[in-house]
C-alpha cells in the first residue's frame, strides 16, 4: 500500500470534511493508497499545509487560491452523484506521483 | 443510543427562507438542550459564508451544521420542511438549491461520530432512502424512516 496525505477542506473544517475522507480512505485503499486524512476550513488551508507531504486537496467547499498542490472537487462524493469521477480524479493525481 | 431521537424529527417547518428553517428546526436542538445557545448564531453565520445545501438525484436538502464548542451532546435533527427553501449549494454558493429536508448536526467530535456521518451520508447516496424520508406524510412516518435509514 502506498501512503498519500490528502487535505480535505470543508467550511467547517470537520462534518463534510470527515465525511469525505472517510469516504476517500475506504475507496482510494481498495485502489492501493492508505490515505492519511487531515481535515481543514477553508481559512486553515494555508497552516495545515505547511506541515508538507500533502499529495492532493479534495474540497467539499471551494478553495479558490493555487498552494501548487493539485486540487480535486470532491462535492460530488457527498450525493453519491459523481463518486466515480472524484475518485478517478484523485487516482489520475496520485498515479502521476 | 441510536442516532435518531423523537424529539428531534420536525414535519412541516414553515420558514421562508433558510435563516427561518435554520431557527425554527434549531429550536428543538435548542429545547433538548443538546447546544449552548451560541449554537443557532454560529450555524446561520456558517450558512451564509459556506453554505450547506446539496443537490441530490431527486431533491435538494442542505445540513446545516456547526461542530465542538457550541454542543452540548452530539445530536442530528431530521425535519421535512413545508415547502422548499432556498438554500446555496455546498459546492458552488452561487448555485442555489430548493431544500424539502434539512438534516441539522450539533456534532462534538466528528471522529467519535463517524458513524452518524456515515449514516447521513449514505442517506444521501441511496434513492430509496430518500424517496421514503421525502415521502414521509406525518410526524411518525417521517420517524420511521429517519430512524430505518440513519439508526
Amino acid at each position: 500500500m502506498k501512503n498519500v496525505k490528502i487535505l480535505c477542506v470543508c467550511g467547517s473544517g470537520t462534518v463534510s470534511s470527515a465525511m469525505v475522507a472517510n469516504k476517500l480512505k475506504e475507496k482510494l485503499a481498495k485502489h492501493g493508497y492508505s490515505v492519511n486524512a487531515v481535515e481543514a476550513s477553508p481559512t486553515s488551508v494555508e497552516s495545515s499545509l505547511s506541515a508538507g507531504g500533502f499529495s492532493l486537496i479534495a474540497c467539499v467547499s471551494p478553495v479558490y487560491k493555487d498552494y501548487g498542490i493539485p486540487k480535486v472537487n470532491a462535492v460530488g462524493m457527498l450525493t453519491g452523484l459523481a463518486e466515480k469521477q472524484v475518485i478517478d480524479d484523485c487516482l489520475k493525481i496520485l498515479d502521476a506521483q | 443510543m441510536g442516532n435518531i431521537r423523537e424529539d428531534l424529527i420536525v414535519f412541516g417547518v414553515k420558514a421562508e427562507n433558510a435563516e427561518e428553517a435554520i431557527r425554527a428546526v434549531g429550536a428543538n436542538l435548542i429545547k433538548g438542550g443538546y447546544v449552548k445557545d451560541s449554537y443557532l448564531p454560529a450555524v446561520i453565520e456558517r450558512e451564509a459564508e459556506y453554505p450547506t445545501g446539496l443537490q441530490l438525484r431527486t431533491i435538494g436538502v442542505a445540513m446545516p451544521h456547526t461542530a465542538g464548542v457550541h454542543v452540548n451532546m452530539p445530536a442530528i435533527c431530521v425535519a421535512k420542511l413545508e415547502k422548499p427553501v432556498e438554500f446555496g449549494h455546498m459546492g458552488d454558493p452561487d448555485t442555489k438549491v430548493q431544500a424539502e429536508l434539512l438534516f441539522m448536526m450539533a456534532i462534538k467530535n466528528p471522529d467519535e461520530q463517524l458513524d452518524m456521518l456515515k449514516k447521513v451520508m449514505s442517506v444521501f447516496t441511496n434513492d430509496e432512502a430518500v424517496e421514503k424520508l421525502s415521502a414521509a406524510a406525518s410526524q411518525d412516518a417521517l420517524y420511521e424512516a429517519a430512524k430505518a435509514y440513519i439508526g
